[in-house]
């Protein structure tokens, strides 16, 4: 723990240096923030234009379709459905969920909750965005390509994503941005668990640090060890494509040895189901955090929802085998997984009981950032009881690529972790910008939000319990799913009201980081750990002088506490 | 008391980037472990290895690369030592000895190459070479961050940077001798068996 004095910057003066190529992991925090806003918004409209499509199929997109393509008179034609659907799951879950968890708040929180300075390896820190940045751009050059973006599935499975499959450049650059980013996370990675190692603050053992960082810590975890696999992957694609390699060709040439497609869906999910808790840990420790402040009641059980989550990270390495029940594997190892599989659930329902235990007979708070964990509470319950149905393999035979999956995981990845980044942004909105964003508003974006992802995922799973297949363009051309047209406008139609409430949150955040006046205090939630120690917005390196710990971050209503204050500062220490 | 902060710090820093430098490792491990894992399964699900048509890459160039690499690491371990302990003379001749293998390493890849294609060995061919020309070359690409790393050394001995350099020198080696690990098993697996 903070073994040196970390090399102070000089303050930088310069619009360059001060915005664009900075080394303060605050404003690196910032720009991932801004870049995975960017993004969330055109995965939005993306998916908006699938549920357009099976909603209304035929009709004409609103608006901007007869601009995007006017050869069908503003309908979406099929090949760009395809597209669509690839370009929105890519760029949800790499572009959108993981700068905004792991890129923003992991950059901002980890040095200011540890009480360090900034982050051990600070150019790394800037390259790690730059690069991504990067890889954002190659991702998005493939929508102006001649045959297309890529439109094999956000999975991008051969022979989908073979020559054979998709013939365009988009596809290859697909696979490179997405290596591209790998190297920016494994970039990311190294630095989170090198500062949370060495950069604790005098006094703070592991058990100390909020559970957010060790969320976020976890997931780098997962990161550094399962990116390169997803990263051999595609390289092994991308020179399929470039260079004729033949390791995802089918039956090649009868004489010199086939290549197998399936090769690539274990290579995917090796790193595939890691990377669904490499999104959910961040939310996980975040709301543990948050449950706690705002019910003004210690953490009930830190320790073992730390070791739950633990646990998990650990088991999630070993169950990946439950996305490929159906790829006719070895009944014995399709066992194998489902058990594995089921066994998550025993740390998953003591981190869960200890959520509830959290708010049991506290003082609660409903500000926005509660609600909104809350929220996750909620919807993450029902993505992890459906989860269920799926990784037993006799269920998901039946309900294996229908929209019960897609209802699934939009569930515990989209929904769960869409409401657990906005409850860290309107949360720590005073330590980033110095501002509190309209409290009002925020409860209005979250019932908006909250009503409206309940319509559109139970909706899908309902489809999908009747048989809807997902990625099928008009599968309502099949009798027995004609009579799924109406629950699918409802689908849609919430969709949209959600889409729209949006806009109410993006209007609020840049009045209150552009327009507003009024400052918001040092410590507007009457929290005790460090971050909120120091002036809001965080000063050029956070702490003058380096905190001492001498308690964790969760201590409420210690009877010894003087004035009206309910909560003990991590650098106070109380009889 | 200026001095025992230095020194603290300087220790401080070669720890952290140790730290660092190991989770990269680990990292870049997972990638050639997923590799490697693709070749056991090509080959374990293939009738006959190599496939029909093809023949063995012949052991001489894989041999002559592994004991270059070997003993490239070893110099460059002799090197660290060195370094440590700050001994100038002998410095300058056991990091051109490694800096030369290291070149060399790359010489024979060049040459394996040339005569897997002598022998019909052509990247489109089939699984069979595609396996051996791409973790060779990623394997190589490794190499060639490592060579990177080596020149950057060059600075550190001329000015005689010792405390400073320390780190740099340790993370460097580190590397090299991960990419000599690497290239031991990629021998033992693919040449080899």
């Amino acid at each position: 723990m903070a073994f040196f004095e970390q090399h102070m910057h000089a303050k930088p003066t310069t619009f360059l240096s001060k915005y664009i190529f900075s080394y303060d992991h605050k404003v690196i925090g910032k720009q991932f923030l801004w870049y995975g806003i960017f993004f969330l918004g055109v995965g939005g409209i993306m998916a908006l234009m699938i549920r357009w499509t099976l909603a209304f199929p035929g009709v004409p997109f609103p608006m901007i379709g007869q601009f995007l393509f006017p050869e069908t008179g503003g309908v979406v034609p099929p090949d760009t459905y395809a597209m669509l659907f690839t370009m929105h799951g890519t760029i949800m879950i790499f572009y959108a969920i993981t700068p905004i968890l792991i890129g923003a708040f992991g950059n901002f929180l980890i040095p200011l909750m540890i009480g360090a300075r900034d982050m051990v390896f600070p150019l790394l820190n800037m390259l790690s965005f730059w690069i991504a940045f990067i890889s954002g751009l190659l991702l998005l050059a493939g929508l102006f390509t001649p045959l297309g973006a890529a439109a094999g599935g956000w999975t991008s499975y051969p022979t989908l994503s073979t020559l054979i499959g998709s013939p365009g450049v988009g596809q290859t650059l697909w696979a490179l941005a997405i290596f591209v980013l790998g190297v920016s996370s494994t970039m990311g990675a190294v630095n989170y668990i090198t500062t949370i190692i060495v950069l604790r603050a005098p006094g703070m053992g592991y058990f100390d640090m909020p559970l957010s960082v060790w969320g976020l810590g976890l997931t780098a975890i997962l990161n550094a060890i399962f990116i390169p696999v997803l990263g051999a992957g595609v390289l092994l694609l991308i020179f399929d494509r470039v260079f004729g390699t033949t390791f995802f060709l089918a039956g090649a040439a009868a004489t010199s040895g086939t290549g197998d497609p399936i090769l690539f869906q274990h290579v995917f999910w090796i790193f595939g189901h890691p990377e669904v808790y490499i999104l959910i840990l961040p939310a996980w420790g975040i709301v543990s955090d948050l449950l706690s402040f705002f019910a003004r009641k210690p953490a009930f059980g830190a320790k073992a929802t730390a070791l739950s989550m633990t646990s998990i990270t650990i088991l999630s390495t070993i169950v990946y085998g439950h996305h490929m029940f159906t790829t006719q594997m070895s009944p014995l190892l399709t066992q194998s997984f489902m058990t594995l599989t089921m066994t998550i659930s025993i740390p998953s329902a003591i981190f869960f009981a200890n959520w509830l235990g959290t708010i049991w007979k506290g003082s609660i708070r409903f500000h926005s950032p509660m609600l909104f964990s809350l929220g996750v509470v909620f919807v993450f319950g029902l993505g992890g009881l459906t989860g269920l149905y799926l990784g037993t393999v006799t269920t998901d035979l039946y309900l294996h690529d229908t929209y019960f999956v897609v209802g699934h995981f939009h569930y515990t990845m989209a929904a769960s972790v869409l409401l657990g980044g906005f409850a860290a942004c309107y949360f720590w909105m005073p330590k980033m910008f110095g501002t509190m964003m309209n409290e009002f508003w925020a409860k209005v974006h979250f019932w908006i939000t909250m009503l409206g992802l309940n319509g559109i995922f139970m909706g899908m799973m309902v489809v999908g319990y009747a048989g809807m297949h997902r990625r099928l363009y008009n599968p309502f051309v099949y009798d027995f799913m004609a009579n799924l047209v109406p629950i699918n406008t409802f689908i849609t139609w919430s969709a949209i009201v959600m889409g729209l409430a949006q806009i109410i949150f993006v209007v609020n955040f840049v009045h209150a980081v552009f327009f507003k006046k009024e400052k918001s205090s040092d410590n507007p939630w009457e929290v005790g750990t460090l971050e909120w120690t120091i002036p809001s917005p965080a000063p050029h390196y956070n702490f003058k002088d380096l905190p001492v710990v001498k308690c964790g971050p969760h201590e409420y209503g210690n009877p010894n506490l003087t004035g009206d204050r309910d909560f003990q500062y991590q650098t106070e220490e109380l009889a | 008391m200026v001095a025992r902060t230095e020194i603290r710090n300087l220790e401080g820093r070669k720890m952290v980037s140790s730290i660092g430098m190991i989770v990269l490792l680990v990292s870049f491990s997972m990638l050639f472990a997923t590799l490697l894992l693709g070749y056991a399964i090509y080959r374990l699900t293939s009738d006959v290895w190599p496939p029909m048509g093809m023949q063995r890459v012949p052991l001489f160039l894989p041999t002559v690369s592994t004991f270059i690499i070997a003993v490239s690491s070893l110099s460059l371990w002799k090197f660290e030592k060195e370094f440590e302990l700050k001994k100038e003379q002998i410095l300058l001749p056991l990091y051109l000895v490694t800096l030369t293998l290291g070149a060399a390493f790359m010489g024979v890849q060049f040459k394996l190459w040339a005569s897997m294609k002598a022998m019909g060995l052509y990247v489109e061919a089939g699984i069979f070479p595609s396996l051996f020309y791409t973790l060779t070359w990623i394997h190589a690409a490794h190499i060639v961050a490592g060579l990177l790393g080596l020149l950057l050394m060059i600075p550190a001995i001329i000015k005689q940077d010792f405390d400073e350099k320390a780190t740099l020198v340790a993370n460097v080696s580190k590397f090299w001798h991960f990419l000599g690990i690497v290239w031991f098993l990629m021998y033992v697996v693919m040449f080899v068996l």
